[in-house]
């Protein structure tokens, strides 16, 4: 046989494995529901519950957030972060989280989040337009 | 309904708009007129060749005028136009105002367009013979990517995005059917603060330079294989395509200095799609550069060598559609989002594939393709071999960063991997591993044939002397510590370093022109120890170990505490250090937060003393955000950024305001704990929770603002020393009487928490009552922040500086063989 086509298998058979492996570390997209019922690490995208109080005390513990999240089917859950709130969280627009569940609680390792004001800009800049018009009629 | 606008200045944009729409025709024009140019069976007839020419000359021209009017625009705040509105505002200094020019998407592809016209016109000086086919593609480019500027509707649709957009037309918004709406719009949106970076000015023009010069190989090998010229055009192409990988990897390299410096996730490389976007074309051109080179040298390889060419130049098309359709959305937070250009960017992927693979088939059967095997002892074998896996480690990243497009094409709902940052470490360092291998043991081959026994013994000895130094080097690390694949790549790298060392001391006795390899993959290797130990070894220095409230259930949590969080003027022992955030200071609009450290030896002294000034920007439209502040030592770096701090808005940042305003007394009070009294002598010291208060003296005539005195009037102000942690402070507050009524004016001392009243004076025991009000534990100002200390990162920039020389001195020998014709 010839070394390229050897060559050719090896390439081959490692791009399989490759696209095998890369498949098998993917997760899925779960709600809340799903999480209890599993012991892995999966997204949830949904977003913050902004009736609900954020908890972040970092006088008391820096290191501890939390805040109650609605997923995309509507069911709400408390969601833990072992870490500092991140800047304007109050402010996204949505929110994928990772992590998995522990009892009653999410207990997320990733929190990424969209913030309209930052990757749309054209719809925050609406809300200040507006605001300058009534400054207009005074 | 026609409303005459006041104030707008509509002539810069009509000009740009006009350049664009000339931009894009003469784009046109020139790929026509190269195109038959090149075809035309007359060869004496110059008519077409010349159009050509003179076309993408005023294309230059109008890519020139175009980026003008925008620079007038943004540098005279017109912000009629939705771009210098939302981009810039008047506070930006001029040099950012350069950024804030290809903050937006069209900008950027200003600045592509900018630098294929000026990379055009070297081709059109240099290319000879090659120049009609070759710009034919150069212009089509031009053509697609001159097209996403002209934002004009057509059937329906709008094709591009313009950067001459008016704000009124880009927004709906009742204020916009006002002719006086100028007047209200006082000043733009800003820079993302994080945009506010020197290398932001530098990082995007190299970025894209390489961006743009990946043209010119793909361009050649059309040519090449349109014009039959099959084995001519890659000597002819591989000084461009060693020099679209010297620019783009140094554009990668600074963008990647750029988020170490500004921005806080905590590391120098993330594998955020948008960085995986900007790699995988540089990867693959990399391996197109070496199998050219194998083609070069010993006649083998000719297809992968085309193919990667060609395709090294697509995947940056696909990296720009990646990037810029939005369609990452929910896997990245850099990504641009939809402009409207979705379909638009993915013809462009398109027609560029449809030329690789079209003429590819097309020339199939002429294609020079050696049918004799290659020596196994071969340096070519080799080299190819090595080429194949880094394509591999470009298909991993692809794979990978492509799932949102699988899940777009295939209808499917797949998440990324919940941990792709670990994933990418493992899958990238073992091809790492490998490549390194080969890039060391290929030195000691040679083209066509090598005497084995003297190649195993050269390789062996190597390798031997390798493995010792990674030993090594992974016991003083602490490399062990981490997965296996990690040491072995640090093992490959080492080897890398080592053979081409060799082959560098060779070089520099004689054989003078292989020593720009040989440097080139020296920084390389070393690149790649240094990211290993920096990336693998970097520790949070602020673990967090002191008594915090624990809250139920964070125990099984188990995650790393890397938070500190520190009360002003209080220190906290912090690894080796001792740190106290001491202060603010504010140069509008950042906030810096001034950290001390100080490290003391055995006996207590203090063997090293620094401040960093890690900052946030409370930005009305960006939030806050934060950019760290890094000491950096020759072979470690201590890297510090603020996670959390009391600040919210612009407004409230007037830090450091002693106000004793009378009005808000009652509700001031409220910040405090309840006062406490105490009756004192003077030389009495008062004892609170974080140190003392020593009435020192009395001064019978304070200084009382706008206050007349008469006659019958006292004022007494009571000298107060304050020693809080280790500092002192003075204050005085003042106990009046005046016609017959008491007033007492309190001091505060912001940096201790404390307020004092002088509240009263009692005759008959010569005492002096002082109020003290401490401010509650919680209310007083912190800072929560991380540090992070990276070892040895210095020689992943080290590495990369060299990696460039060597690209420098590649590319001067290449076009020195090189005789163009």
């Amino acid at each position: 046989m010839k070394k390229s086509s050897i060559l050719g298998i090896v390439v081959i058979a490692i791009a399989i494995a490759v696209i095998i492996s890369t498949y098998s570390n993917t997760s899925t997209y779960g709600s809340f529901h799903d999480a209890e019922k599993t012991q892995d690490e999966l997204h949830i995208v949904g977003h913050l519950n902004k009736g609900k109080q954020l908890y972040y005390e970092p006088t008391k513990d820096a290191n501890y957030f939390s805040f109650y999240m609605l997923d995309n089917k509507g069911e709400e859950c408390k969601v833990v972060f072992t870490g500092t709130k991140p800047q304007d969280f109050e402010r996204s627009e949505q929110i994928v989280l990772t992590g998995q569940m522990r009892g009653k609680e999410f207990h997320a390792s990733k929190i990424l989040m969209k913030c309209p004001s930052k990757y749309t800009q054209d719809k925050i800049e609406t809300t200040e337009a507006t605001a300058t018009t009534k400054q207009a009629n005074i | 309904m026609d409303t005459v606008f006041k104030g707008e200045h509509l002539m810069p944009g009509h000009l740009g708009q006009f350049f664009i729409i000339l931009s894009f025709g003469t784009a046109l024009l020139s790929t026509i007129s190269y195109y038959f140019a090149t075809t035309q069976a007359d060869k004496l007839d110059q008519s077409w060749f010349r159009l050509g020419r003179l076309s993408f000359y005023v294309n230059t021209i109008s890519v020139v005028a175009i980026g003008s009017c925008l620079f007038y625009i943004i540098y005279n705040h017109l912000f009629e136009y939705h771009y210098a509105w939302a981009h810039s505002s008047r506070t930006l200094p001029v040099y950012y105002i350069i950024s804030s020019y290809w903050e937006g998407q069209e900008g950027s592809f200003w600045l592509w367009t900018f630098w294929q016209a000026v990379l055009g016109n070297i081709l059109i000086w240099k290319a000879k013979s090659w120049e009609k086919p070759v710009m034919t593609v150069v212009s089509l480019s031009q053509v697609l990517l001159s097209s996403m500027l002209i934002g004009v509707e057509v059937f329906g649709a709008r094709v591009g995005s313009s950067p001459f957009i008016l704000l009124r037309n880009a927004i709906e918004a009742p204020i916009f059917s006002q002719p006086g709406y100028l007047e209200f719009i006082k000043d733009g949106n800003g820079l993302n603060p994080l945009l506010q970076n020197y290398w932001m000015v530098i990082h995007p023009p190299t970025l894209f330079l390489g961006f743009a010069s990946m043209i010119i190989p793909f361009a050649y090998a059309v040519a090449g294989l349109w014009q039959r010229r099959y084995k001519e055009w890659i000597a002819a192409a591989i000084p461009y395509a060693l020099f679209a990988v010297m620019i783009l990897g140094t554009g990668i390299i600074m963008g990647s200095f750029w988020a170490y410096e500004s921005l806080n996730f905590g590391g120098f490389w993330n594998w955020d799609p948008v960085e995986n976007a900007s790699v995988i074309p540089w990867l693959v051109l990399i391996a197109a550069v070496h199998v050219m080179i194998v083609y070069k040298n010993s006649g083998h390889s000719y297809f992968t060598a085309t193919l990667l060419t060609l395709l090294s130049f697509v995947l940056v098309l696909y990296a720009s559609f990646m990037t810029r359709s939005g369609i990452l959305g929910e896997t990245s937070v850099h990504a641009f989002t939809d402009l409207g250009m979705f379909w638009h960017l993915v013809i462009d992927v398109l027609v560029f594939f449809a030329i690789m693979v079209g003429l590819l088939i097309w020339r199939w059967k002429e294609l020079p393709i050696n049918k004799k095997e290659e020596e196994t002892y071969s340096r070519e074998f080799w080299m190819f071999v090595g080429s194949a896996f880094l394509g591999l480690s470009c298909l991993q990243l692809v794979v990978v960063t492509s799932i949102p497009v699988w899940n777009a094409m295939f209808k499917t709902h797949i998440a990324p991997p919940t941990n792709p940052i670990t994933l990418y470490n493992i899958f990238q360092a073992g091809f790492a591993f490998v490549v390194t291998l080969f890039m060391g043991f290929t030195q000691f081959l040679k083209y066509k044939k090598t005497d084995t026994t003297r190649f195993f013994i050269t390789t062996l000895v190597y390798m031997v002397v390798s493995a010792l130094v990674t030993g090594l080097i992974i016991y003083i690390t602490g490399l062990y510590k981490l997965k296996f694949v990690f040491m072995l790549a640090m093992f490959g790298a080492v080897y890398g370093v080592l053979a081409n060392s060799k082959i560098l001391s060779e070089a520099l006795k004689g054989k003078i022109k292989l020593a720009g390899s040989a440097v080139a993959h020296i920084g390389f290797a070393l690149l790649l120890v240094g990211a290993l130990i920096a990336a693998g070894t970097s520790k949070v220095v602020s673990q967090n170990e002191t008594g915090v409230i624990q809250v139920k259930g964070f125990e099984k949590a188990g995650d790393a505490r890397e938070n500190i969080m520190l009360y002003k003027n209080q220190p906290v022992q912090m690894g080796d250090y001792k740190v106290t955030y001491i202060g603010d200071s504010l140069v509008a609009p950042n906030h810096y937060f001034k950290v001390d450290y100080k490290r003391y030896d055995a006996a207590g002294k203090v063997t090293e003393h620094f401040i960093l000034k890690p900052n946030s920007q409370a930005n009305a439209k960006f939030g806050l955000v934060s950019s760290p502040d890094t000491k950096h030592y020759l072979l470690h770096d201590l890297y510090t950024h603020i996670t959390a701090a009391p600040i919210k808005e612009e407004e409230n940042m007037t830090a450091g305001t002693t106000g004793d305003s009378h009005e808000h007394e009652a509700n001031d009070d409220k910040n405090y704990e309840p006062p406490v009294p105490y009756q004192v002598a003077v030389g009495d010291t008062i004892r609170y929770r974080e140190g003392y208060v020593i009435l020192r003296s009395l001064n019978k005539q304070p200084k009382l603002q706008n206050i007349p005195l008469t006659g019958n009037d006292v004022a007494v102000g009571a000298v107060l020393e304050i020693v809080s942690h280790d500092i002192k402070y003075t204050a005085e507050p003042v106990f009046m009487i005046k016609g017959g009524n008491s007033f007492d004016f309190p001091r505060k001392v912001d940096d201790a928490g404390l307020k004092l009243r002088f509240s009263k004076i009692i005759p008959q025991e010569n005492k002096f009552e002082i109020t003290l009000y401490q401010q509650p534990e919680r209310s007083k100002a912190y800072i929560v922040m991380r540090a992070i200390n990276f070892p040895y990162i210095n020689f992943f920039w080290a590495g990369t500086i060299i990696m460039v020389i060597g690209f420098v001195m590649s590319i001067f020998r290449r076009s020195k063989e090189l005789k163009v014709v």
